[in-house]
């Protein structure tokens, strides 16, 4: 399933700027599973729906490690690793 | 697909939002404060010269308490303009946001020394320049955050104008 979205926010400024769209593909995806790097969208308890870049992929593959582009970006250092059930889709195209 | 044709689509059909959030999302940041600073040292400057206008330059304990108490509040109004400002300046704005008003740095240099004026003063319109330059941070402030503002008069014993966001 594909869904657009609308970034809100400077995290990941400049690869990603407020105002930007971009396309996620909830699971399967379509380019297989989520690697560092990827940037995907999260459903994070008590903090929305998030957009961020995964540092690292973590113990077998069921959490990571995500992280903002800024100093005081809210991500994994907030919140701690991601479960794989929050991560609702990855981003597989950005339209800028 | 362009990101005009998608705008379009916007237009007519919400798009849901990712955020990318920085600070902690409960972040609280507001102007107000300094706004009230500002209004405060216009309502001291007034103070002191209706002081003097009553008591010419007499050196009663009443004139000299009065204006002690006047001269204090001032200073430290003054300094919590410059105190407020700074924290929205070095916390909540961002590279993101000097690009988009570029006029910012400026901004906040102006109120930093408006703000020692203030203090080292009983001007006027010194005290007036500071409240403006201070509206116009709170304008910017209030444009970051996607909110429309307006300006009101003060419903305070001073009723120059202030700029409050419309919510």
């Amino acid at each position: 399933m594909l869904r657009l979205l609308k970034v809100r926010g400077h995290s990941l400024y400049p690869d990603y700027k407020q105002g930007d769209y971009v396309l996620a593909a909830s699971s399967p995806f379509p380019s297989g599973k989520i690697s560092a790097d990827d940037v995907i969208v999260i459903q994070q308890p008590g903090y929305g729906l998030l957009i961020k870049r995964v540092q690292q992929v973590l113990g077998d593959g069921r959490s990571f490690d995500v992280r903002g582009t800024q100093i005081d970006s809210t991500d994994s250092r907030n919140f701690g690793p991601v479960q794989r059930e929050h991560v609702m889709g990855k981003v597989i195209w950005h339209i800028r | 697909m362009s990101k005009k044709l998608i705008q379009k689509i916007e237009a007519w059909h919400p798009i849901d939002e990712v955020q990318a959030h920085c600070d902690i999302p409960c972040g609280i940041y507001d102007p107000h404060h300094a706004q009230i600073g500002a209004l405060t040292v216009v309502r001291m400057v007034d103070l002191i010269a209706d002081q003097v206008k009553e008591h010419g330059k007499g050196s009663t304990a009443e004139f000299i308490n009065g204006m002690a108490r006047f001269i204090a509040i001032k200073e430290e109004h003054a300094e919590l303009v410059k105190h407020e400002t700074r924290i929205i300046w070095g916390d909540f704005i961002k590279q993101p946001h000097l690009e988009e008003f570029p006029q910012l740095n400026g901004l906040v240099h102006k109120i930093m020394q408006l703000g020692s004026k203030a203090r080292q003063t009983a001007d006027r319109e010194t005290a007036l320049g500071l409240l403006d330059a201070v509206n116009e941070f709170a304008e910017i402030f209030w444009q970051i955050k996607g909110k429309e503002t307006k300006r009101v008069k003060a419903p305070y014993a001073v009723t120059e104008e202030m700029v409050v966001p419309i919510l």
